[in-house]
């Protein structure tokens, strides 16, 4: 497992190193935001660690960077910067987790495990339909190359539109698979959900078929693309 | 007007107004212009009806004196009346009179002739007195009673006719009764139509202060605004004179704002600046478990997080009291804090669903509301089963509700009072740092908002958030 580190405090990407290392990971290091987004885009990586204030560019500008390219590695960010606006921030960017240091080294290795047993899990290929692109390995989802923002039913959502498209989904379908057993089921909030997804992708993407359900229409995507 | 400003009441009319005094000028100034311009037309006018009728008194006068002549009789001489051809004169009472007369010596008239339409009266001589009717003098006018209860002008002058040895007086008189009902007609009509004008001008006197100061309360409705969250500036379309200080209120406002940003960005270097450090200490001591230095930094270390923590915490709370006409949409909030907690607590398989209509707006910061609504839903996220509900809708007037509701194994009544009054972590067994709803409570507490738990549907803790809503 190859781990990037990219923190420019000296003191602490030693210590990371050391944990990392100690841990059996092999470890890069980038001391700044130049350096770290070239090592990310350019050697394949199972996980990286990003500290958020860099020098020559800061942390959320790479991740952005990164995730527009294409690359689908998970990264934790690790920062100084605990508010809820910057941790916002951080995952709109496209972060997988966020620790706020000061942190203990045992939470640290604990996080990134769990990071890379979720990228390891889901082996499934990537759906796409018209300028929609749906990554289940990352649990992400972009339109025209631009990450969508989802919340996870929304993501739910779409990722099952997406597997039939071009089908007609009744909401009681639909319901069945968006919530777990143990879930009330409220059917009226498929609707909601088809409103806030259609808000985010493109009001044409989904039809609605009156007393029928729903339906993801690719054709109608790529015509309006050109 | 009463809307506007303070209540109505004694101390407000106490103090100057804008409105009252350019009202009390206008008032005040106008009223003398207008009492001074009617004595002036009414005193006019009487006067100008009075020296016609003199003129009239005086030509007849003429007549009178110069057609009298004096015979010498045997008996003595004898004044002799001219055969004037005024008709009215002949009427009896008519109104017009003449007369002869000479002194009686006893400060009276001894009549000579009179017209004939004095029939059984005669003229009064002057109320001071023959004596100043001298031969030569000029003529003298005066006001006497007439017969039939009339008011007389009289016109009087004394002359020698030799060789009448006494001087003769002679007096012409005409009623003035008419003379002084269109002197009062025109000075009641004087007084209504000036009365007329005067509430005209303070009628449009007042229109034009309402009309004029119009601008003014526009301005002061739009400060009103930006505290109360609905704008965060004034409008730049005001008059000239206005202008400047719309400007220097958007100056102060962009000022405010400035000084609120800089304090965040220092404070969050600082942040930034010691935390780094503090996590080398921090992991370099968790290395030495043995070592006495090692524990002695390690508890330091986190007595300084908590200070940190503290006063940052204290930096941000002074910022906000300065920050105004702040807004922020709610249902984008919710978004934005589901997706990143989904991400936070995908291990567990965390399911957030929120609700919030699309024109529900905060009065604040974005970055309050991210911290208050973010560390409430991070904690139902830590105790809940799977299920995490976020639900925010208008709370009466001003105000609107965020509740938060977990599926997890709630808190005991007994308990929820204490963790919010003393600030205890409601997380301590929970994996991860945090510090739970005390910072929640004191912060909504700077917004004038509230927080109450109770229990939610699905037998989980359910956190209540009351904070301001913004007009939309």
């Amino acid at each position: 497992m190859r781990i990037l580190v990219v923190e420019d405090d000296p003191d602490l990407s030693r210590q990371l190193k050391q944990a990392l290392s100690d841990a059996g990971y092999a470890v890069d290091h980038a001391p700044d935001g130049e350096e770290g987004q070239y090592l990310g885009e350019n050697e394949p990586y199972d996980a990286i660690v990003l500290d958020l204030g860099l020098p020559k560019i800061d942390g959320v500008s790479v991740l952005e960077q990164w995730r527009r390219g294409g690359l689908a590695t998970p990264v934790l960010i690790l920062t100084a910067r605990g508010a809820w606006s910057e941790k916002v921030a951080g995952f709109d960017a496209g972060a997988d987790d966020y620790l706020t240091k000061p942190f203990h080294t045992e939470e640290l290795l604990a996080r990134l495990r769990a990071l890379l047993r979720r990228a390891a899990g889901h082996a499934a290929p990537s759906l796409s339909c018209g300028g929609l692109r749906l990554d289940p390995r990352a649990a992400r989802a972009s339109v025209n190359g631009e990450p969508l923002r989802l919340t996870s039913l929304e993501y739910r959502l779409l990722h099952y539109l997406m597997m039939h498209q071009g089908r007609v989904i009744g909401r009681s379908e639909l319901v069945e698979h968006l919530y777990d057993q143990d879930f009330d089921r409220d059917s009226n909030t498929i609707e909601v959900f088809i409103g806030r997804l259609r808000k985010k992708i493109g009001n044409d993407r989904i039809e609605t078929v009156r007393g029928l359900g729903y339906r993801l229409a690719p054709l109608a995507g790529e015509s309006a693309e050109g | 007007m009463k809307k506007r400003g303070a209540p109505f009441d004694l101390e407000t009319l106490r103090r100057p107004s804008l409105v009252r005094s350019l009202i009390w000028m206008a008032a005040v100034l106008g009223l003398i212009a207008l009492v001074t311009a009617g004595a002036a037309m009414t005193w006019f006018f009487q006067h100008s009806a009075l020296n016609r009728v003199e003129a009239q008194l005086n030509e007849k006068l003429d007549d009178l004196y110069a057609g009298t002549t004096v015979e010498s009789y045997p008996t003595g001489p004898e004044v002799i009346a001219p055969a004037l051809t005024d008709q009215a004169a002949l009427r009896a009472y008519s109104g017009h009179y003449w007369e002869i007369a000479e002194p009686d010596g006893k400060g009276g008239l001894k009549v000579i002739q009179p017209s004939r339409s004095l029939f059984d009266a005669d003229i009064k001589p002057p109320a001071d007195g023959v004596a100043r009717l001298k031969p030569g003098a000029p003529i003298h006018y005066y006001d006497s009673a007439g017969p039939n209860r009339q008011r007389l002008r009289v016109a009087a002058r004394a002359a020698i006719l030799p060789p009448y040895p006494r001087p003769v007086i002679f007096l012409t008189a005409d009623d003035r009764s008419d003379l002084d009902h269109d002197s009062r007609r025109f000075a009641e009509l004087a007084l209504i139509a000036l009365a007329l004008a005067g509430s005209a001008l303070i009628g449009g006197v007042v229109l034009q202060v309402r009309v004029g100061l119009r601008p003014l309360f526009r301005l002061q409705d739009q400060v009103a605004d930006v505290r109360k969250g609905k704008a965060d500036r004034v409008g730049t379309d005001y008059p000239v004179e206005l202008t400047p200080l719309a400007s220097e209120l958007n100056a102060l406002l962009d000022h405010n704002q400035e000084v609120v940003e800089r304090q965040r960005t220092h404070v969050g270097n600082l942040a930034h600046a010691l935390k780094t450090p503090l996590s080398v200490m921090q992991a370099e001591a968790e290395q030495r478990p043995n070592d006495p230095l090692a524990e002695v930094v390690a508890r330091q270390a986190l007595t300084m997080r908590e200070q940190v923590d503290h006063h940052l915490r204290r930096a941000r709370a002074a910022a906000r009291a300065q920050g105004l006409g702040e807004r922020t949409e709610v249902a984008p909030v919710l978004d934005e804090l589901s997706r990143t907690l989904e991400r936070i607590f995908g291990e567990r398989g965390v399911m957030i669903d929120w609700d919030a209509e699309d024109d529900l707006v905060f009065r604040g910061e974005r970055q309050d509301l991210l911290e208050l609504i973010g560390n409430v839903m991070e904690n139902a996220c830590k105790w809940c089963r799977r299920r995490v509900r976020a639900v925010a809708e208008p709370d009466g007037p001003g105000f609107l509700k965020v509740t938060v509701a977990d599926d997890g194994p709630g808190l005991p009544e007994d308990q929820r009072e204490a963790v919010l009054r003393r600030g205890e972590r409601l997380d301590e067994n929970a994996p991860g740092s945090g510090l739970g709803l005390s910072i929640v409570e004191e912060l909504a507490k700077a917004y004038g908002g509230a927080v109450s738990l109770g229990e939610s549907g699905w037998g989980g803790l359910l956190v209540e958030l009351r904070l301001p809503q913004a007009e939309a």
